[in-house]
């Protein structure tokens, strides 16, 4: 998962909530996507508000 | 050597009055500004050039003046009309009088100027850098890259003293979004002469750490002077144009747009609206992701709770199923046992009833009940005498009554017919 870019994860969640709204999800399956979505929306949110200190070091270390 | 001779003043002051005669008019003059600078009294000092249109070598050169209280007026009308300052390398349309001094030489007074020219001019050159750019299919490719979803890792080309670059990063900084963001300033000289390299070799710089960012900046604002030729340039559109990240533009011009604006991914007017176009992009890309987290959220919540009530009435079924069914069970074994106690009923009814109807029956036929009705018993030597055959005249007979008996001799025999 940290290894994701965003982009990545928001494709996986977009296919996870279509595959939720399809309906055809048994139980077990449905409560299994929800997870997985969660872990994916707390990733890309993290992204979204979260500064990257290893990332800035690099940037600021370009002479 | 008889022939006469001039000194030095002599012949200036001859070629002077030849130029007086033969141009004493003032005159409209296209030519290209360079090395335009003021002395501190305010005047204004610059070359006139003209360079061949294919090889682009000088081939007629002079020196011009602004008078001070001409040029106050001439550069604020100039730079209100075009939107630039009258600075060098522009293309203008002067009005000049032609003049010669005796110990300056050949000088060319300007007492007019024509913006129209010169934006003409500005036009022109962008139409053609543009066509250019368009003949060797470059000039759309920076628009055609997609700006990632999370473009907040920004390289940024300014001048570090810029205000417009403090503005650009302390809006990134207080955005109301929350958002977190990654900038890179790589140093340009952002007017003038050299700023076109300057820019470019940034470009460059950014170029080899293209892996680290998402967009390029290039802003520029603040400062006093909008020279803006070097955003017109040919050689940095197709530096930008080309560029593998998108370019953002904000250079601080409101009115024009330049080559740079054109080719670049996205044009932004000031160094503010560059950050607040990437506080709205990553925005957007939150938005869609709280869309995606709702969506998420209330299809499993309205998933789950049809589920539970699916859940709830089938168990509300089974209760009912299986009450149902116990209540069936219930009655009919109610019936059966009904239908068990009645028959065994009657079967006790009729067998008590067929024994009394049998005991009538007894009772009915015994010789006693028999001969209270009036029946009589014949017996002769104490049998029982059941034939006229067994009777002959003069037997003694006893005949038996329900309540005694007599004895009688017989008198006659006569048999019935039959």
């Amino acid at each position: 998962m940290q290894k994701m870019t965003y982009t990545e994860a928001k494709k996986e969640l977009e296919t996870i909530v279509s595959d939720i709204e399809s309906g055809e999800l048994d139980v077990d399956a449905l409560t299994e996507k929800v997870k997985r979505a969660s872990e994916l929306i707390a990733f890309c949110k993290e992204k979204l508000t979260k500064t990257d200190k290893e990332l800035q070091k690099i940037l600021d270390d370009i002479e | 050597m008889n022939e006469p001779s001039f000194t030095l003043s002599e012949l200036n002051r001859q070629v002077k009055d030849a130029i007086r005669d033969r141009l004493p008019e003032t005159y409209w003059m296209r030519a290209e500004t360079s090395d335009v600078r003021r002395n501190r009294n305010g005047h204004c000092y610059l070359e006139f050039v003209e360079k061949d249109a294919v090889t682009q070598s000088i081939i007629a050169k002079a020196r011009g003046v602004i008078w001070s209280n001409v040029f106050q007026m001439l550069s604020a009308y100039f730079e209100n009309e075009t939107g630039q300052q009258l600075s060098s390398g522009i293309n203008v349309l002067v009005r000049v009088s032609v003049e010669f001094h005796e110990l300056y030489g050949h000088s060319l007074t300007v007492v007019d100027i024509d913006p129209s020219f010169t934006m003409g001019e500005i036009a022109r050159n962008r139409q053609f850098v543009l066509k250019q750019l368009e003949e060797e299919g470059v000039l759309a490719l920076n628009r055609e890259l997609v700006l990632p979803e999370l473009a907040n890792r920004i390289a940024v080309i300014s001048s570090p003293t810029a205000a417009g670059y403090e503005d650009f990063c302390d809006q990134l900084k207080n955005n109301h979004g929350g958002f977190v963001f990654y900038t890179k300033l790589f140093p340009a000289i952002m007017q003038g002469d050299r700023s076109e390299a300057s820019i470019i070799t940034a470009l460059e710089k950014v170029y080899q750490y293209r892996e680290l960012f998402d967009a390029v900046a290039i802003i520029r604002g603040g400062g006093a002077s909008s020279d803006l030729n070097c955003f017109d340039s040919y050689l940095l559109a197709t530096n930008a144009a080309q560029f593998p990240l998108p370019v953002i533009s904000g250079i601080g011009h409101e009115r024009d747009v330049t080559v740079l604006d054109i080719v670049a991914h996205t044009r932004a007017k000031t160094p503010t609206a560059v950050a607040e176009f990437f506080i709205a992009h990553l925005a957007k890309t939150a938005t869609e992701l709280i869309d995606l987290e709702e969506r998420t959220v209330s299809e499993s919540e309205s998933r789950m709770m049809k589920e539970r009530s699916d859940l709830f009435s089938l168990s509300r079924d089974l209760v009912h199923q299986s009450s149902l069914m116990i209540q069936r069970e219930v009655a009919v074994v109610q019936q059966l046992s009904d239908k068990m106690k009645y028959g065994v009923r009657r079967l006790l009814q009729h067998q008590s009833h067929a024994l009394e109807n049998r005991a009538q029956f007894v009772q009915m036929v015994s010789p006693i009940n028999i001969l209270k009705r009036g029946y009589t018993l014949t017996l002769k030597n104490g049998k029982i005498v059941a034939s006229l055959h067994d009777l002959s005249v003069d037997d003694v007979i006893e005949t038996r009554f329900s309540d005694g008996f007599s004895t009688s001799v017989i008198t006659k025999t006569k048999k019935s017919v039959p």
